[in-house]
């Protein structure tokens, strides 16, 4: 093992935004493995640190590329030595190319026809600092900036501007220069750390790096900038009896946020005027997170204090000047947005009915307004098939119908994360049902695949319907997702609407579905029906693969499960759980080959269901068909698909006879009555199997 | 500090680092970026440095002076420095300290904020600087303009003045400002920003919300696009159409506050005073370059023609 040393690079740059940091040190720290990795073998993944002005990278490297040897063929050995024995000019020639002595060349056949001069030479390995030199401004200049930038006179794109470069191997400087910056072995801390100290900071090696950032006011690794801020966030909490608000995953992504756009945190807990507590409680959450980059604090029973906490870019708060700042800056906000609640109240949300005929949903599906028309007759006809009280059934339309006003009020305007709820707000405070308000209030969820789905049957009902619109309604007009293109969203609300199928278990297929929407968007429908219903169930089959995933089932659990049919959910739950249970049992294993099997014999077949069993004659075949009357007996019944687990029993037991049947039989005997019989055997056997699963696919 | 006085100490700083003091452009605007000032300044390859105050209009931000925080009209203090210097943030932070803040007290952030403008075809990346958790400046680097690029790139800095005042002064309501002592034999009285404008908060609110004749305002936007463009097509003057240009999108802004733009409606008029701005900007860039090749401007200022009239 040769020497190793440490390189470190660090970018300082003007303010990186916080999106681009982590995306952009995981690009460069692949790319450097990539261009590195092959002649420097030891090479890993380099470490990456970042803070709002510095993109920085630390591994550990040999001192130079090992030395490599290579195999050089020259002449033919008659071409090298002469009748006398003694060396000619050619082989001389090859000797000193090579730098060797010419009775050190072997003569080998080296894969030609006749011995050929043979030459092993050593080729030094260059020193790691040059291989640097030479990659490092290529890999800089072509990192993927996403929102790329220039700056004064340069042609150079970078995501801001690059003022400073730090780059060591060991105490070495590495020189290269980007942009006419050349690196040095010198950085910058904190700005406020600059104020006494206007010199910059000399890096003495990168084991020094992270404490001497440190003392210089940059906390470098993010992890330890989040660790920071979240203990701090939490004692800040509790001594004034309270939590933290961060159930949301944009809570947590603000955490993330907080601590990707400081370099020195400081949590700083202020106040705000109680009377602001009179707002939905999502409001003041969503306002203090979007405007202000804030976190509310709750107490025990779920109310919030009137307090805030946020992080400020500095280790302290001398004079509370960001405490106060920082106060002063939400009671602003807050205003504004008490403003919008009490201005949105003063009509009804119904008035903005007739206002959402000015709001496009989508140029070929018309306004808000045609979108609520389509979802009031999608839910009128799927509440029919779920429902038969007419008082609720009528509720669920007027969820429907209120749905989407909240996006013509103007706290939805300011606060589009807000849409939904302020709807569902506005009609509680109207004196609307609960079932009503609760429904427009969660009809979006699930947001992703970590949220749930509304709490309410209505609510999941709406959020079904509307979803389907949406899906249906893009569909018809050709916007399908293809690849990695799915700027509507729809693989998520697809998701959406399988899990709250799933999850509440309501008997209606996606099929079903799919019909009821698509008679509701016909009138706008600019493709064929056929076509659009194809590309459906395509769409929705998939969906519902992916369901089985979030449900956690293993790979050969899913694939066999989805081999029997996807469409009934219920079944294929019901089906997918029982197999989830027995699927260590060794005796499905064997099913599976005997599935294959059959699976090849019937390949080029054309098995009919009836046949005379009386033809039958192995003791082996005939215990097989007994079994399978008696199957099929089962399945005859009208629950079988509460007794999966019974069956799952059964065909568990038929591994042993099939085997024996297999060892046993020659299916495709001469006897033409024979044959067709044990054909149709292993068909009707498979049908069988195919209520349940493929086995085919157990693996 | 008074509003004049925090104008005064920036075009003091600002005249001080090299810059020419400019004048606000008397038409209707959005924001300081639409002064040919800027809009023309940042085209081209001219060293350009300018400040000024510029007066904005932002019709549906309009509360009739009743809301202590928001207004229809507010200042902003615009600096452009072209090629953006390698110390622009620098320089930035001594403007700040130049108006009295002590910034080993306060925290000071610049957070992600790209700026685009769909009518003047501009578009540019940068933060927005944020002071004790208010946004207090606009940070840009121009990367187009007038859908051309910026070669060199500007640095285009935006101080919001009354927020700054307010934050300095710890203020609750943006009428009680000060903007400066008028002195007479008398004695010395305190004028207040409320006293210079609420009024006017009021009627120009009234007037973007209730009164203005949505009607005229349409015929209005047809005929300065329609001036516009025969200014730019029959005599290729690109600075009376570029007014035309101005014109057009504050009668949008009246429009958009009295409620009588539609959302689809919306890119479709933003796109029309765009497309006459950028030909501004084109024919501006020809008659500049062509400057150029002629050696009529050779001291390489860009105060001979166009953007710096």
């Amino acid at each position: 093992m040769s020497a190793t040393k440490t390189f470190l690079l660090e970018l300082h740059c003007e303010e990186i935004p916080a999106r681009f940091l982590r995306p952009l040190s995981d690009e460069f720290g692949a790319r450097l493995m990539t261009a590195m990795g092959g002649t420097l073998l030891t090479m890993g993944l380099p470490k990456g640190y970042f803070s709002p002005r510095k993109l920085s990278w630390s591994i550990n490297l040999p001192v130079q590329e090992r030395d490599r040897t290579e195999v050089q063929i020259g002449p033919p050995e008659r071409l090298c030595i002469d009748l006398e024995g003694k060396p000619t000019i050619q082989g001389q020639k090859f000797a000193e190319k090579w730098g060797v002595n010419f009775w050190d060349i072997k003569f080998e056949p080296a894969g030609k026809k006749e011995p050929c001069a043979v030459v092993t030479v050593t080729k030094q390995g260059r020193p790691t600092v040059e291989l640097l030199a030479e990659a490092l401004p290529g890999l800089i200049a072509g990192l993927h900036v996403p929102k790329a930038m220039r700056w004064g006179s340069s042609e150079f794109e970078f995501v801001r501007p690059i003022r400073n470069i730090l780059c060591l191997f060991g105490e070495q400087v590495v020189p290269i220069t980007v942009d006419g910056v050349a690196a040095t072995n010198t950085t910058w801390g904190h700005r406020l750390f600059h104020r006494q100290h206007p010199e910059a900071i000399r890096i003495a090696s990168p084991e020094a790096y992270e404490a001497a950032l440190e003392a210089a006011g940059v906390v470098v690794s993010v992890d330890k900038r989040r660790s920071l801020i979240e203990a701090q966030l939490h004692r800040l909490a509790e001594e004034v009896g309270g939590r933290v608000v961060m159930h949301d995953d944009e809570d947590k992504q603000l955490l993330d946020t907080l601590a990707e756009i400081v370099e020195f945190p400081k949590v700083v807990r202020g106040d705000f005027p109680a009377n602001f507590l009179e707002l939905p409680k999502e409001v003041l959450v969503v306002s203090l997170r979007e405007h202000q980059k804030a976190f509310c604090i709750e107490r025990p029973d779920g109310d919030l204090l009137p307090c805030f906490l946020t992080a400020a870019n500095r280790p302290d708060d001398p004079e509370g000047f960001v405490k106060a700042g920082n106060e002063w800056v939400l009671k602003a906000r807050l205003y504004d947005a008490r403003f919008f609640f009490a201005e949105d109240r003063k009509h009804p949300l119904s008035d903005r009915l007739e206002k959402l005929k000015a709001l496009t949903f989508q140029r070929e599906l018309g306004s808000y307004h045609e979108k609520t028309g389509r979802v009031v007759a999608l839910t009128k006809a799927l509440a029919t098939r779920l429902s038969t009280d007419d008082a609720h059934i009528d509720r669920a339309l007027e969820a429907a119908r209120m749905a989407k006003c909240d996006l013509r009020t103007l706290m939805v305007g300011e606060f589009p994360e807000l849409q939904g709820v302020m709807g569902g707000e506005y009609l509680r405070h109207e004196g609307a049902h609960e079932d009503v308000w609760k429904a427009v209030k969660e009809h979006y969820r699930p947001v992703g695949a970590d949220d749930a789905i509304p709490g309410t049957p209505m609510g999941c009902l709406l959020s079904l319907c509307d979803k389907l619109d949406t899906v249906v309604g893009c569909f018809a007009v050709g916007l399908i997702p293809s690849g990695s293109k799915d700027p509507l969203a729809l693989r998520r609300a697809g998701q959406g609407i399988v899990r709250i199928l799933w999850e509440q278990g309501w008997a209606l297929t996606p099929s079903d579905l799919i019909d009821a929407a698509l008679k509701v968007v016909s009138p706008k429908a600019t493709k064929p029906e056929p076509e659009t219903r194809e590309a459906l169930l395509a769409f929705f089959k998939d969906r519902v693969a992916y369901q089985l995933e979030l449900a956690e089932y293993s790979g050969k659990v899913r694939r066999a499960t989805l081999g029997a049919g996807w469409m009934d959910l219920l079944d294929l739950k019901a089906r997918g759980d029982v197999l989830k249970r027995v699927e260590a049992d060794p005796s499905f294993d064997s099913l599976k080959e005997s599935a294959k099997r059959i699976g090849n014999i019937l390949k080029d077949e054309a098995p009919v269901e009836a046949f005379d069993r009386t033809v039958l004659v192995e003791p082996a075949e005939i215990d097989l068909y007994n079994r399978l009357i008696y199957l099929e007996g089962v399945f005859g019944g009208a629950h079988y698909r509460n007794q999966y687990q019974m069956i799952c029993g059964h065909l568990a037991e038929l591994s042993q006879p099939l085997e024996a049947f297999f060892n046993a039989v020659m299916v495709k005997c001469e006897d033409p009555a024979l044959r067709a019989a044990r054909i149709s055997l292993l068909h009707r056997l498979r049908q069988a199997f195919l209520r349940v699963a493929d086995f085919s696919l157990w693996q | 500090m008074h509003i004049q006085e925090l104008i005064l100490r920036l075009q003091r700083f600002w005249a001080d680092r090299g810059c020419l003091i400019g004048q606000p452009y008397d038409l209707e605007k959005g924001a300081g970026t639409m002064n040919p000032l800027t809009f023309f300044g940042a085209l081209g390859s001219k060293p350009w440095n300018v400040a000024y105050v510029e007066p904005s209009r932002r019709p549906a931000d309009g509360r009739y002076g009743e809301n202590p925080f928001r207004v229809y009209k507010h200042l902003q203090f615009q600096v452009i420095l072209k090629p953006s210097p390698a110390k622009v943030q620098d320089l930035y932070i001594e403007s700040l300290e130049a108006l009295g803040i002590d910034l080993s007290k306060h925290d000071l952030r610049f957070e992600e904020d790209n700026w685009e403008s769909p009518s003047l075809g501009a578009w540019g990346v940068g933060w927005q600087v944020v002071l004790d958790g208010m946004e207090i400046s606009q940070f840009t680097y121009f990367q187009q303009v007038g859908g051309l690029d910026c070669r060199p790139v500007s640095a285009e800095l935006t101080y919001g003045i009354e927020r700054i005042c307010m934050f300095l002064g710890g203020y609750d309501n943006i009428f009680d400002l000060i903007h400066g002592n008028v002195t007479t034999d008398d004695g010395v009285f305190p004028v207040t920003y409320g006293q210079m404008r609420q009024r006017e908060e009021f009627e120009l609110s009234a007037y973007s919300f209730e009164h203005a004749d949505i009607d005229l305002h349409r015929t209005l936007f047809d005929a300065f696009e329609k001036e516009g463009w025969r200014l730019l097509n029959d005599h290729g003057h690109f600075l009376s159409a570029y007014e035309q240009a101005l014109k057009m999108s504050h009668t949008f802004n009246v429009l958009d506050a009295r409620g009588a733009v539609s959302t689809t409606e919306r890119p479709g008029i933003i796109k029309r005073v765009r497309d006459l701005a950028c030909a501004c900007a084109r024919a501006y860039l020809e008659h500049e370059t062509a400057d150029v090749a002629e050696g009529a401007d050779k001291n390489g200022a860009a105060a001979g023609k166009g953007g710096a009239k």
